[in-house]
């Protein structure tokens, strides 16, 4: 596997946590620091130790005196792809360039983690998760739990982050490998026709993709499920099984760029001001773009629902009545039919035949009880997290989805 | 399962939230024999350097090419370019073309007939004939 640049690494400058957290204090970082200039011996174990990954290195003790591997900060800041990318972000000067150049390098083309974005976009994904449902749940508190995932992953899907980042005019380098200008997104490319399965599924908040969602003891015969994982492609079952390992060694470019953007995210967390800065790059970068909710639905039985939800609120039966008809007997008849719950209108639709306008009435009311907003005086919970003493409005809270 | 959730994508509202500029790269070629290049040069010796300060987001190139008229070349988010021929003009001049790839969005240019354009439906809807009544029926 091609890897990314190694020549720069000995310019080991900027200190990192270790993996437990802990800040790493100047005096550890120091010998190491000069270590690529003043001493060639413990350089070049550092370089062999970075250049073999598959061998245990012994110098991984991070928290030591020992020659560390940090970000590179020579030719990041050099690049001036880097650095444009940097300003059309309007990132704040605090943000490095080096966390940048960081969050450009996938974990397929530097399987190391402290070298690539893995850290960084885990981070970005948390509070990407955060916004965007903490966002869909207060602006429409009855959206149904299989719409407010759809939603979550129209926002913050690897399809619509990708997007993202595209917009913000990054270009992806042909192949990772010791050549390529920092600015350039790295990853290694996966081949055409190759099964992929995006990480962090769903977003945050909602649990990892599961294969097999059936109600059934595992152990049991069933011919039915044994077929099926029979027809199942064996390099779709591996690409399950490396999501499910969390280890990929290619990714497409949607991925990698997805990655990308959440890795941002995250640095703009550590680095720019926290969770208030971070809800202001969120809501500008990825909540402001457009996205109908009112088009993720899907009925399977409209007017069963609207009856069990009449039944469930205490309303009345809803009835449909015919409002409005023309050509009946021609060949474009149109009927306009209404849905009604006592004297109470619900919905209105419109169809060729009786049975279309009536289906269509009842997906029209209940749009109208499950896209229900609040209009004004509302908080988002992350109101407090700036100011914990604020005053907060909370939201409506719904009692959830209708069951039938 | 009684309601299916969609697959939708978010669509990009450049502006509403925030701004990406869509020129990103500006390339400015000249050549070091060519009379034509004197305005160029000039630009460049003078004025670049501000012109790249007040402009961080784009990522300046400068490149020779020799024999050749200079111009100026400015790549876009969509992937499209626009190249200016920048000869015999003068440094302010440049500067002009300059600033004018800066502010292109990059996509061809079309007219534009529409008042508005928005991703956003009709507020007032679509007049229905079902609906109207009385002396509105054929009002819009």
């Amino acid at each position: 596997m091609k890897r990314v640049s190694q020549a720069t690494w000995d310019f080991l400058i900027v200190p990192r946590r270790c993996i437990c957290g802990n800040p790493l204090a100047l005096g550890d970082l120091l010998p190491s620091a000069f270590s690529s200039t003043a001493r060639p011996s413990s350089s070049s174990s550092t370089i062999r130790s970075l250049v073999r990954p598959s061998q245990k290195p012994k110098a991984r003790l991070l928290h030591t005196s020992t020659p560390l591997s940090v970000i590179p900060k020579a030719q990041p800041t050099q690049s001036a792809k880097l650095a444009a990318l940097h300003g059309r972000l309007e990132l704040p000067n605090k943000y490095p360039l080096t966390t940048l150049g960081r969050a450009l390098i996938d974990p397929t083309a530097e399987p190391q983690h402290h070298l690539n974005n893995n850290s960084l976009s885990t981070v970005g994904n948390v509070l990407l998760g955060y916004y965007a449902s903490e966002y869909l749940m207060v602006t429409y508190p009855r959206l149904p739990y299989a719409i407010l995932k759809a939603a979550m992953e129209g926002y913050i899907g690897h399809k619509a982050l990708a997007a993202v980042g595209t917009g913000w005019g990054v270009e992806a380098a042909f192949a990772p490998g010791t050549t390529v200008d920092p600015g350039l997104l790295q990853f290694n490319r996966l081949a055409p026709g190759t099964p992929w399965v995006p990480p962090y599924a769903g977003g945050l908040g909602f649990n990892p993709p599961m294969r097999q969602r059936k109600m059934m003891p595992p152990f049991e015969h069933n011919p039915s499920l044994e077929k099926q994982m029979a027809a199942e492609p064996e390099a779709m079952r591996r690409a399950w099984a490396a999501a499910a390992r969390g280890k990929q060694d290619a990714i497409p470019l949607e991925g990698a760029m997805a990655n990308f953007v959440r890795a941002t995210v995250g640095g703009v967390y550590l680095h720019a001001g926290g969770l208030l800065a971070t809800k202001e790059f969120v809501s500008a970068h990825i909540l402001s773009r457009k996205l109908d909710v009112d088009k993720l639905f899907q009925f399977e039985q409209p007017t069963r629902e609207l009856s069990r939800l009449c039944v469930r609120e205490g309303f009345q039966q809803p009835i449909a009545r015919l409002e409005k008809e023309t050509g009946r007997y021609s060949r474009h008849p149109v009927f306009i039919v209404g849905v009604y719950s006592g004297e109470e209108k619900l919905g209105e639709g419109q169809g060729g035949s009786l049975p279309e306008a009536k289906i269509k009435a009842a997906i029209s009311a209940l749009k109208g009880w499950y896209l229900y907003s609040p209009v004004t005086g509302v908080d988002l919970p992350s109101k407090t997290d700036a100011e914990p003493d604020a005053p907060f409005s909370p939201s409506f809270i719904d009692v959830g989805d209708v069951v039938s | 399962m009684v309601v299916r959730g969609l697959q939708a994508v978010s669509k990009a509202q450049n502006g509403i939230g925030a701004f990406i500029l869509q020129c990103k790269r500006l390339e400015f070629n000249f050549c070091d024999v060519g009379g034509s290049s004197r305005g160029m040069k000039g630009f460049l010796r003078t004025r670049l350097a501000t012109f790249a300060k007040e402009n961080p987001q784009i990522e300046i190139v400068v490149a020779p090419r020799p024999h050749k008229h200079p111009i100026i070349r400015g790549t876009y988010i969509n992937n499209r370019e626009k190249v200016v021929c920048v000869r015999n003009l003068e440094v302010l001049q440049v500067l002009q073309k300059a600033e004018l790839l800066r502010d292109a969005s990059g996509v061809k240019l079309k007219k534009i007939n529409k008042p508005v354009q928005s991703l956003n439906e009709s507020v007032r809807g679509i007049w229905s004939p079902y609906h109207a009544k009385g002396d509105d029926v054929y009002k819009v």
